[in-house]
């Protein structure tokens, strides 16, 4: 017997829809990025955002079904975003989930996208060990979490202002390199040199929080200081500043909870420097790495499928009046 | 054929199943903005209240708004996403003309107004037609003021309808020409959603679901922002 899980993701600015078999095989997985309609604004603007998903919806959840192969009366199970995320984004992927599960007459299941970036993971590594230190670093979320079992999560430390992402997207602005900031500061960087400049670890030395707003700053100042200096040698130097910082407290998050391994997560784990450094670590520390492939360190629908399968597993299905929750925790679940 | 109805452009949410019989089955409720916890359990008892199966739909309507665009989001990617799942098509139906619709046999000038918060309202014009009401105006969005100015232009007798008027009738009132209906059709209905859908239905005016668009009559703040920075 086959489980056929609809996954829906809506909770920024990506509509994604997948299906996937038992909870681990993905027949398909539709993402699509409104990428172009913020770039103008230099961010994810949340009006536009909603209205882009009230019309994509439709055509992303009719393309998951077709390149699966499947038809609605396969699906056993609708599963989608609830929270943490943007409320008019979240809405219209809640209310399509809802609908649809009505008029299959199936099981419908609201799925934290913190969990769901965890689940990214099992998906292509159903055997990971744990205890798992997992490094969770987006334009929204910069956060380190103890998996210790299934369903069971610890928030180690988080960012005290900006996300990761986040400076990534303004430090890419302010250079003029466009939007998003990560994919155009990876690119950039690899010409540049990364000692160029010693811009600040913001506390580096103690705990396991991050602080990324004075980083940007720092930035910023040393560019208008020194403005002749190579725009390379200021992404490369940059990039350094978050990876190090990123993968120090990583680290020190490993040996304080003897986890067994690292996992990488949200689409600031596609960046090449922050994958190839957690790799060295790994090899010098002696413990797992887990990279997860780029298309599923962004945000997808299969990883909702994922944890709304292994949820449901767990504790069947959610209430048809679920709401949003814009400000989820890891701890709400 | 059965025509489920869907209404969620204001505080209300609202829900009908009906076809040629008329209306077999309705519910509506007010409770704060919560349209996306009330809706799917609200269609659920409708359906059954009417003792359908939702497999014997064969049209999905929905309101189009103008209105609040949390509760037009959560109707509007509920109706397209069961139309899209039922294989059926679908009747997009003007805020503004469900609140017109009750007030029909009215010969009087008919403006359906609703609270389009900031301080603005959405308004429409209309006038009474053999079968029912037919707008005369676009669909707009103004403050009061202006609104009350374009009605007195009019000259003539008017009666005023919707939310909108209920909240800002101190503006309306003052020209004694004007009646507003009191509360009880302030907000548009799913039953008239159904009725409207049926008649537009029968001329097989019908959209897919992935082309249906939400009447949002304000541009993305962001957007308004942008032009203002670039005129600059
Ligand atoms: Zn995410």
């Amino acid at each position: 017997m086959t489980f056929r899980t609809l996954g829906i993701e809506t909770s920024c600015d990506e509509t994604a829809a997948a299906v996937l078999v038992d909870g681990n095989t993905i027949l398909s997985s539709v993402v699509s990025s409104q990428v172009d309609l913020h770039a103008r604004f230099g961010g994810v603007v949340p009006e536009i955002a909603s209205r882009a998903h009230v019309e994509l919806i439709v055509p992303v959840v009719a393309d998951a079904l077709v390149e699966a192969g499947v038809e609605g009366k396969d699906i056993d199970l609708v599963a989608a975003t609830s929270g943490p995320g943007l409320i008019g984004a979240l809405l219209v992927g809640l209310s399509a989930a809802k609908a649809l599960s009505l008029v299959w007459d199936v099981p419908f299941i609201g799925v934290n996208h913190l969990e769901a970036h965890l689940y990214a993971s099992f998906l292509e590594e159903p055997d990971l060990e744990l205890p798992l230190v997992v490094l969770l670093v987006s334009g929204g979320h910069t956060m380190l979490i103890l998996m210790e079992d299934h369903g069971q999560y610890r928030v180690l430390g988080r960012t005290l202002d900006d996300a990761a992402g986040e400076a990534f997207d303004k430090v890419a602005r302010f250079l003029g390199l466009g939007y998003p900031g990560g994919p155009a500061i990876d690119l950039l960087a690899m010409e540049g040199d990364p000692a160029a400049v010693d811009f600040p670890r913001a506390m580096r030395r103690d705990g396991l929080d991050f602080s990324f707003s004075g980083l940007k700053t720092a930035v910023v100042n040393h560019v208008r200081a020194n403005p002749e200096s190579d725009p390379a040698d200021i992404a490369a130097s940059f990039q350094e500043a978050v990876v190090d910082v990123l993968l120090t407290k990583a680290q020190r998050a490993i040996e304080q909870e003897d986890a067994r391994g690292l996992c990488l997560a949200g689409g600031v784990a596609a960046n090449s420097s922050l994958r190839e450094r957690a790799l060295d670590l790994s090899m010098a520390g002696g413990h797992q790495a887990f990279l997860p492939s780029r298309s599923m360190c962004t945000d997808n629908a299969a990883m909702v499928a994922a944890a709304g399968w292994r949820r449901f597993q767990a504790s069947g299905p959610s209430p048809l009046d679920l709401g949003t929750d814009p400000s989820l925790s890891i701890f709400g679940l | 054929m059965l025509i489920l109805g869907i209404e969620t452009a204001t505080d209300q949410v609202g829900c009908a199943i009906g076809g040629h019989e008329g209306v077999l089955a309705s519910a509506h409720s007010v409770r704060g903005r919560q349209h996306a916890e009330t809706l799917a359990p609200q269609i659920d008892f409708v359906r059954r209240q009417a003792r359908i199966d939702l497999s014997e739909i064969s049209v999905v309507a929905v309101d189009l708004g103008p209105g609040l665009y949390t509760g037009l989001r959560v109707g509007v990617a509920t109706a397209i996403s069961m139309a899209y799942a039922l294989g059926v098509p679908m009747i997009g139906v003007s805020s503004l003309d469900l609140v017109a619709f009750p007030v029909r046999f009215s010969p009087r000038l008919i403006i359906a107004t609703l609270d389009a918060r900031r301080g603005e309202v959405f308004y429409a014009f209309y006038r009474q037609v053999p079968a029912g009401v037919q707008r005369v105006s676009e669909p707009k969005v103004g403050t009061p003021q202006q609104a009350a100015s374009e009605i007195q232009a009019e000259g003539g007798e008017c009666l005023l309808v919707g939310d909108g008027a209920l909240r800002y009738r101190d503006h309306f009132e003052r020209d004694h020409k004007v009646e507003i209906v009191e509360q009880g059709l302030s907000h548009p209905s799913a039953g008239s959603l159904v009725q409207l859908a049926h008649a537009r239905a029968l001329r097989e005016e019908f959209v897919n679901p992935w082309e249906l668009r939400p009447l949002y009559l304000r541009k993305p703040d962001a957007e308004i922002n942008w032009k203002t920075r670039e005129s600059q």
